[in-house]
Order: C-alpha cells, then sequence, then structure tokens
C-alpha cells in the first residue's frame, strides 16, 4: 500500500453503497457494484477502504494466492498488461516463452476496481467483460496460449455527467448505487471531523477504527460460512419475480442478481432463510439501473438502440458467455422496444408545442438506405413531400446502425491516441517496442549477433503500435433563435431535426457544441462536450426572440471548430447552421448580410471544416434565399427545413462523417 | 552566466485572490491546487511561473528521479530504485538532497507516455532488459503541476491526471511494465473560459478556484506597466530590489507551514461550513473538506491559532464557484457570497 486507507468504519453515512460492497464480499456471484455519483462523495475512497478488511485466509472465490485485494485498473492500460503477455526479459534469458500475468491474474479472487469506468476504452472493457463472464481469462497472442481463472467482483464508479455507460457493460453490473452528498449539517460536520483527524495523524485514526473494522471482518467472514446453508423458499422466487416485472426489467439477470444479493443479506444480517425483508432491502440495488421505464426521457432511448447494435458487433466474441439466455433475452426485448420507443421519443420531442410536426420524428425508419445509397443531396431537392416513415424496425436499418456503430471507436493513424494493442501489420512505422521486444525474445538465442548487441531484432518481429480514440467527430450546432424562427413552428421543427442528431451523436460518442444566436449576439450554449443529455435538456430551453446576428453565430462556430482543430488536427468537424439567412444584426458597422457572405467566403478556406446549411425560410411569395446563397458561398451541403426529414439529415450527416 | 529571471511574484500588481491562492496552496499541499480562469494578458502564466522564487526546501531521496519523501514506505523506495535500474545501497543508508520544491509544466500537447512514464527503449535495445523511463507525474510529486489552458488538453491525458489526482499514485500498466509510484501533486491550471470549459470531474480535482480580470484602475494599470519596464530594462537590479519582499514572504509561509497543524477549528466553524455548502447547493463533500482545510490555512497564514467567520467566508469565496451545482451550461458562479445572500433572502421570505 502505497497511502494508508481511510478506515471503512470510518466513513460517515453512504449506507447503500458500504451494504452493495459488503454482500459482494460475502457473495462474489452477486457480480459487482456500480457506483454512481456525483464528485466528491467518497466513492474511491469506501471501494479502496474495503480492500484493508476483507477476509485474509480465504479470498473472495477461495482463491489460495494472496494479493492486494483491490487491483485497479488505470485507464490508460494497455492489453498485453490487461490480459498479460510474453515477459520479454525472462524470455531473452530463458529461450522459452515466459507468461506474464496481467491485471486479471492479479485481480483473480480479488476486486477488480476501474475508477470513471465509463471513460474505459471499450477494447478494454470487452477483454474485463468475457474474463467476468466466462470467470477465466483466456489469452492467445503473441505465440502463446494460456487460461488462468480470473473470478473478481467487478466494481467501477462513475460520474454520469462525463457521459453514461453503455447498456452492455451496465447490465454486467450485478448491483448499482447511486451516492449523493450528505443532507444534514451535523453528518457533514462529523465528516469534516474525522477527515481532518485523518489528515493530522493517520496511523492514531486508523488504530482507532481498528476494533471496528475488525469486527466488520468478522461478520464477512461468518457470513460466507453461513452463505451455503441459506435457502430460498419458493414463494420468495415468485415475490422476486413479480418485482422485476413490475420493474419493465430486461432479461433474467435481475432475477438471478436479486436472489443472489438478498441469500448474501441473510447470511450477513445471520438468517438462514431469506425473508422478505432481505429481498426488499437488495431489490433496489438490482433494479436501478436494469428498470425501464415506458417513456423514458431521450438520452435513455438511445441505449435501448445501442445495446443491439452492440450486441450484434460483439457476438462473436461472446460466444463462450456463461449466462448466454439472459443476454440473448435482454437482447431480444431492446430490440422489440427500440423501434417504437424511438417514434415515441422523437415524436415528445418534436410534439411539445406543434403536433403538425410529427414526421420529424421517425428517423428510424428505413429511409436510411437510400439516403446512404446515393450521395445525399439530390434526393433532398424534392420540394414540398414530407416523406412517409414507415414505423417499423427494419432489419436493413439495423445492419446500417451497426456500421455506424463501429464508426464510433475510430482507429487513428497518426501517432496519437491511446495505445491499446499492436499489430503485425506495418504502416505507419509507429513501433510498439514493447510488442516488438516480445516477437523477438523467443529468438534471440538462435540469432548471430554480430554487432553485439543485447536484442537482435529481425524485420519480422517489428510490431505497430495500434491506437484508438474514444471519441469520433464534432457536430457544431448554430442555431438562430431569433424572433423570426418563432413563427409557424420552425423552431420546433428545427429543435426536432437538432433533437435526431443529438441521439445519433450520443451513439456515436461524438462530440457536440451548440451555438445560438439571437438579440445582440451569438452564445455557446454548450462547449465542445459529449454530454448529450446537457444538450438535449439545453435544446428544450432554448428561447427565441430578437434580431438576428447572423455573422456573429458563424463566427463562435468557427472559433469552436478551431479550437477543436489545434487540438485534433485529424478531427473534421462538421459545422451545421441552422437559420433563415435573413441576418441584420452586423459585428461591425458593415451591412449584416454582407458581412454574413464575408464571413462565409473567409471560414469556408478551412478546408478541414465541412458545412451544412439548414434552410428554415418559409417559402411564399417573398423569398430571399439567402440562406441558400450562403451555402453556396461555404460550399456546404444546403437543404430546405421543409424537406429536412430527421431520418435524411441524420443519414446524410453519417455519410460526411465516413 | 547568462542567467535567467524571473518576474518576483511579489511584484505582481493587484490579483490578490490568485496570490492568496496560490500561497495557500504552497502552505498547505493538501489543499490540491487552483483553477485561474481569466482573459488573456492577466498575469496568470507570470504568477505560476514566478512562484519558484518563494517554493520551500523539501528533503529528498537521492538517486531516483521520483522526489520520495524520507518517511516513504521502504518498499515502494525498494521498488523506485530498482526500476530505474538503480540498485539501492544495502539498509536504509539512501542520501538526502535538498532542493526547492519543483514546478513541472505540463505541455497542452504532451502525449501520455511522456506524462506517466514509459518503457527505457534505450536501455531495453542495449541490455534487454526493463526498465522505466518516469514521465512527468514522477517529476511532479511533492511539487506543482502545472498546466497552461488547461481546458485545452487532451481526454486522455485529462483521465490519467483524474487517476493520480484521485489516487495520489500514478499506476502504470502499459508496455510490459506494472508500476506504481506515488504521485501527489498540486495541480494549478489556467484558463480562458471563452476557449471551452473543463470536464466536471477535472473541474473538481482542483481544490480552489479564482477568476480574474484585468485590473481596471489606471493607476494600477500604470504600475504594472513600469514594473514590466523596470523589469525588462535590467532583470537583475528589478529582482534584487523586490529581494527584501520575497524573503518576507518566503519566511511568512514557512512560518504558516508550521503552524497550520495546531490551527484549531471548533465545531461551530464546522457547522457554519456545513450549512454553508447546503444553503448554496455544492455537488458532493469536497467542498465542505476544503473550505474547513482554505479557512485553517488562511488563519495560519495570518499567525492565528483559531479559524474565525472571516476565514470562512474567504475561504469559500475560493473554494465554492466551481462547485455550485449548476444548471446545465449555467457559467460559473463568480462571487459566492452574493450568492449567498441571495439564497438566504428568498428562504427568509
Amino acid at each position: 500500500m502505497l497511502s494508508k486507507l481511510y478506515p471503512f468504519s470510518a466513513i460517515v453515512g453512504q449506507e447503500e453503497l458500504k451494504l452493495s460492497l459488503l454482500l459482494n464480499a460475502v457473495n462474489p456471484k452477486i457480480g459487482g457494484v456500480l457506483i454512481r455519483g456525483e464528485k466528491g462523495t467518497a466513492k474511491s475512497t469506501t471501494v479502496r477502504a474495503l480492500g484493508a478488511l476483507l477476509p485474509d485466509d480465504v479470498s473472495l472465490a477461495g482463491a489460495c494466492h494472496r494479493s492486494p485485494a483491490v487491483v485497479t485498473l488505470p485507464l490508460n492500460a494497455t492489453e498485453d498488461m490487461v490480459a498479460g503477455g510474453i515477459d520479454f526479459q525472462r524470455t531473452m534469458k530463458d529461450g522459452l516463452r515466459v507468461f506474464q500475468p496481467g491485471l486479471l491474474s492479479r485481480a483473480d479472487g480479488g476486486i477488480l476496481y476501474v475508477d470513471e469506468v465509463n471513460l474505459l476504452d471499450d477494447h478494454i472493457v470487452d477483454i474485463v467483460l468475457d474474463a467476468a463472464a466466462s470467470k477465466e481469462n483466456r489469452v492467445e497472442r503473441e505465440g502463446i496460449s494460456f487460461v488462468h481463472p480470473a473470478s473478481f467482483v467487478l466494481v467501477g464508479t462513475m460520474n454520469p455527467e462525463e457521459g453514461e455507460l453503455r447498456p452492455q457493460l451496465l447490465d454486467r453490473f450485478g448491483l448499482c448505487v447511486e451516492v449523493t452528498a450528505e443532507r444534514e449539517s451535523a453528518k457533514r460536520v462529523e465528516l469534516m471531523v474525522r477527515r481532518e483527524a485523518f489528515d493530522a495523524d493517520e496511523d492514531a485514526f486508523i488504530a482507532r477504527y481498528r476494533k471496528d473494522n475488525e469486527r466488520i471482518t468478522e461478520k464477512i467472514t461468518q457470513a460466507r460460512n453461513r452463505f451455503a446453508g441459506v435457502t430460498v423458499p419458493s414463494h420468495m422466487r415468485g415475490f422476486i419475480a413479480a418485482l422485476c416485472s413490475e420493474n419493465n426489467v430486461a432479461g433474467h439477470r435481475a432475477d438471478l442478481v436479486i436472489e443472489q444479493a438478498a441469500a448474501a443479506y441473510a447470511a450477513y444480517r445471520g438468517f438462514r432463510e431469506i425473508s422478505v425483508d432481505d429481498i426488499t432491502a437488495v431489490a433496489a440495488l438490482a433494479l436501478a439501473h436494469r428498470r425501464r421505464d415506458p417513456v423514458p426521457p431521450p438520452p435513455d432511448r438511445a441505449p435501448g438502440e445501442r445495446s443491439d447494435q452492440e450486441e450484434g458487433e460483439r457476438e462473436k466474441g461472446e460466444q463462450q458467455e456463461m449466462s448466454e439466455s439472459a443476454g440473448e433475452e435482454q437482447n431480444e426485448n431492446a430490440e422489440g422496444t427500440s423501434g417504437e420507443k424511438g417514434l415515441e421519443q422523437g415524436g415528445a420531442a418534436a410534439n411539445e408545442k406543434d403536433s403538425g410536426e410529427n414526421d420529424l420524428s421517425g428517423f428510424d425508419g428505413d429511409r436510411d438506405e437510400d439516403a446512404s445509397d446515393v450521395p445525399g443531396i439530390e434526393q433532398l431537392f424534392d420540394v414540398g413531400k414530407p416523406f412517409t416513415v414507415r414505423k417499423i424496425h427494419s432489419p436493413k436499418d439495423r445492419k446500417t446502425r451497426r456500421g455506424s456503430g463501429r464508426r464510433s471507436r475510430s482507429r487513428v493513424s497518426r501517432k496519437q491516441g491511446r495505445y491499446t494493442k499492436s499489430t503485425m501489420k506495418r504502416t505507419n512505422n509507429d513501433i510498439a517496442l514493447d510488442a516488438t521486444l516480445r516477437a523477438a525474445a523467443p529468438f534471440q538465442r538462435h540469432r548471430d549477433n554480430v554487432l553485439n548487441m543485447a536484442v537482435v531484432l529481425k524485420e519480422q518481429d517489428i510490431r505497430e503500435k495500434i491506437r484508438e480514440k474514444r471519441l469520433g467527430n464534432l457536430l457544431i450546432f448554430v442555431v438562430d433563435a431569433s424572433g423570426s424562427m418563432g413563427a409557424k413552428g420552425r423552431m420546433v421543427a428545427s429543435k426536432g431535426a437538432v433533437m435526431s442528431l443529438l441521439i445519433d451523436a450520443y451513439q456515436k460518442r461524438d462530440k457536440i457544441a451548440l451555438v445560438s444566436f439571437r438579440k445582440d449576439g451569438a452564445a455557446v450554449n454548450l462547449p465542445v462536450t459529449s454530454s448529450v443529455e446537457l444538450a438535449a435538456t439545453l435544446l428544450k430551453e432554448m428561447p427565441v426572440g430578437g434580431r438576428t446576428p447572423l455573422s456573429a453565430g458563424m463566427v463562435k462556430g468557427y472559433e469552436i471548430a478551431r479550437n477543436y482543430l489545434i487540438k485534433e488536427p485529424e478531427a473534421r468537424p462538421i459545422l451545421i447552421v441552422v437559420t433563415d439567412g435573413k441576418a441584420n444584426k452586423s459585428l461591425a458597422a458593415g451591412k449584416p448580410i454582407d458581412e454574413v457572405f464575408d464571413i462565409a467566403m473567409k471560414i469556408s478556406m478551412e478546408e478541414r471544416i465541412r458545412f451544412l446549411v439548414v434552410d428554415t425560410e418559409e417559402p411564399g411569395l417573398i423569398h430571399f434565399g439567402l440562406a441558400g446563397k450562403i451555402a453556396g458561398i461555404l460550399g456546404a451541403e444546403y437543404y430546405k427545413i421543409d424537406d429536412l426529414q430527421a431520418d435524411s439529415l441524420l443519414s446524410i450527416v453519417k455519410n460526411a462523417t465516413t | 552566466m547568462n542567467q535567467q529571471y524571473t518576474y518576483p511574484f511579489t511584484a505582481i500588481v493587484g490579483q490578490e485572490q490568485m496570490k492568496l491562492a496560490l500561497i495557500l496552496n504552497i502552505i498547505n499541499p493538501s489543499l490540491s491546487g487552483v483553477l485561474i480562469r481569466g482573459e488573456k494578458g492577466t498575469a496568470k502564466s507570470t504568477a505560476v511561473r514566478a512562484l519558484a522564487d518563494i517554493l520551500p526546501e523539501i528533503d529528498v531521496i537521492e538517486g531516483t528521479p521520483f522526489n520520495l519523501a524520507d518517511d516513504e514506505d521502504p518498499d515502494v523506495i525498494r521498488e523506485c530504485f530498482a526500476v530505474t535500474g538503480q540498485v539501492q545501497a544495502s539498509g536504509k543508508t539512501h542520501g538526502l538532497t535538498r532542493h526547492k520544491v519543483k514546478v513541472v509544466e505540463l505541455p497542452v500537447g504532451a502525449t501520455e507516455d511522456r506524462v506517466v512514464g514509459t518503457l527505457d527503449l534505450e536501455h531495453a535495445l542495449k541490455a534487454g532488459e526493463k526498465r522505466i523511463e518516469p514521465g512527468l507525474l514522477a517529476a511532479a510529486h511533492r511539487g506543482i503541476l502545472y498546466v497552461d489552458e488547461v481546458n485545452l488538453l487532451d481526454d486522455h491525458v485529462v483521465d490519467v491526471l483524474l487517476d493520480s489526482a484521485a489516487m495520489g499514485i500514478n499506476t502504470i500498466e502499459r508496455e510490459g511494465i506494472s508500476f506504481s509510484h506515488p504521485s501527489r501533486f498540486t495541480l494549478v491550471g489556467t484558463m480562458n473560459p471563452e476557449e471551452g470549459e473543463l470536464r466536471p470531474q477535472l473541474l473538481d480535482r482542483f481544490g480552489l478556484c479564482v477568476h480574474i480580470e484585468g485590473i481596471s484602475e489606471p493607476e494600477e494599470r500604470v504600475t504594472v506597466m513600469e514594473r514590466r519596464f523596470a523589469f525588462e530594462e535590467n532583470p537583475e537590479a528589478f529582482c534584487a530590489r523586490w529581494l527584501d519582499e520575497s524573503k518576507k514572504l518566503v519566511e511568512r509561509i514557512q512560518d504558516a507551514r508550521e503552524r497550520y497543524s495546531d490551527v484549531k477549528v471548533s465545531r461551530e466553524n464546522l457547522l457554519a461550513i456545513a450549512n454553508y455548502c447546503l444553503e448554496v447547493g455544492v455537488d458532493g463533500h469536497r467542498g465542505d473538506i476544503i473550505i474547513m482545510k482554505t479557512a485553517k490555512t488562511i488563519a495560519a497564514y495570518e499567525g492565528r491559532m483559531e479559524v474565525e467567520q472571516g476565514d470562512i467566508d474567504k475561504a469559500a469565496m475560493l473554494a465554492l464557484p466551481h462547485r455550485i451545482r449548476r444548471q446545465p451550461l449555467q457559467d460559473i458562479v463568480m462571487d459566492v457570497s452574493t450568492l449567498l445572500r441571495a439564497k438566504t433572502s428568498d428562504i427568509q421570505e
């Protein structure tokens, strides 16, 4: 231990969190805990403190070796260190392939702890999930074939503000706890007093709580011994099933988890039979992240959609998954509902003020297909005929989505991004030294060492790094919120379109930024972020009124794109301008519309930014077509709002991002 | 002979909040840093670089780049020696050197391996052995990690910072290396909010937050120009002129460091802090703890042994702006006391 741990028993409040961790300590079959909560609520402190009081003799799953009970998986871990690989130093010396166990091996029989689990690379997540499900880690790489038991309790913490966890991973956590800060001032004071005492003299503080900690350790040990004998009366199973169906839970995992957790709780409390109390005490923890409302709020719609594409992507890797039936079931449910939900959802967004805009909602329909086959623009010039959206979730649509799901994880060719694994394919001389050495190590004894080097490398040893970036593209919305937009549901329509793009962005984990302009200037409502929830809330609340400072809006949007390009020179941000083009407020003294044209000319010079103009001008007798002109100068793709159907805009952006 | 002179900390005009926040962090490193928000050209970076001038000295174990303290766990010390290829002299006879607390700068474009440390390439090829080339997080242990334009930092570098800032440990699990070493640093970041906000999780890691603006007093602006001119004209003489001030400040900081652990904070004070946080609405408990520590540090800096209400008010001004729960996309509160007044009057009505 590098630094002294705050004692578990000294943590004030957070009863649910403590309970869920203790239950997992008693019964690892519960399947881990996901701790969600705001910043600074002792999430990490509690998890690490648990490690200190786990019974020493028999570790969680009865494994024999004794390693630190809590193994931390850092966010930047590489694949070989998580799963294990060749130990090049020893392999070189012995001439035999020596396996170097990874984190999963060290976590066997203990707790694998991922802080900020929602930020972990997909690739590593897959490895961890496979091991968690199969209770063993299978390594087939770098010429080694190795299997070792990897039975661990997965504990993750996350702050939902940083983006949500993908549903596949969410469901794998047996329990889920929402932590919040204490609301009582007396408790907050107690917390400060203890913290201060701890900081002043760690050893004395730990000594003060040693008795309490030992008592908990003792209780865990007893509960583990008692656990095997705990029985579940059949009517209690009925109660559990009823609870789950009442909450619209997908799959059977919740039922199993509740049963396991209730049994652990009964054992912990010293009983030999599960009672209603045990079930009610743990049910909320098992249902928190599995419960589904008939009509979920906007961002939640996406998870349902995601799970089937993720599943599709991962199908192969999950063949050996033990709880396959449960996973499958959940998958089917998700498929069944996501289509309908999508409609309800989009409808809710657009419907709010004007039910006539209903056609915007059906972006789930199979029109995706035509739109993505044709390079996009032409078909959209069929003015005046709104698309009729089929309300069926078609298999073709699924395919497209699966494709986009893959895109969300982008491999980068430049020497930037996180190094996650290595490959033999040579493309860019981004040499992965560690992997190269591991590849060369077994042959060292047999190679002629002419130059008297420690290592003789041959061309065939060279491995390159595969780097990944978590986030895809940047979509910058520049939305006209001037008075003219309030008329005849223009704004409602624009919002509906932006909303559907946001949901798509969420799935692909694109970044988004939102700029609105009205009255005297433009405001960055949402700086570059991946939190689509924020954008969605914000979009609903966006006020309309005042003049149209279009040039200010465009400049702001451009600034965001440019700043982003400084950080990510390889990115291709998309600037989406939603406006009628009737600028009547300029930045400087000139005529507003001339200024807009001028600015459009200047910003179109930046070739890395793509532009998209959505014209919200009403068709009628007096028709200026200004937005069209702006689009021309920008070299932007151009759409009229009335043609703009959410699903077609969606696929257009998809094409642009490919 | 070409000595580089930095502009003396004490010669910075105005920006009292920022200077106070920095000084408090030097006195008490467990305040975990300052975020300085403000426009360009408000002496943000100058102030941070000038810190070098007034930083105290610490004892460091000789022979490793990890800035280890003498009382570090012997196992950790042994391992730190081992991974960099040095063999520790038998027993506990490692030497100590004394140097000033370091300000380590993390450039925005830094790659992850430079930050966390990586496999020593040369050694691996020459000797066929694994050895670690420590990164910036090793150098910043017990020092100050300074990130200019922290809001432009790459996402995965931020993740790494979060990890180590949270645990005080840098864990390396990459490229065949599995190793962790202590890395407790004071995180000092500067940013221009116009260029984007920080991720909430990182925002919370900064103990204190100050917002600075250009000075509006014409007289003070003149002073700024005069001093800057004098410094550029003859840095040596300028620094010499401020030497006394600097020395005084260093002594005061040293004095406060020694006094800090004896400063008392009463239960009433703590209750006041808790209510303060509850009333303005703060996420989590870090706000409470930071206010308590800050108030104690202020008392120590001002030479008192007990925390007063005034210290708490000052501390809240520094510790809360970035922690007050906001509506999505609302701006960060700049004036905590007005907000509190507004909230309490709401309740009274």
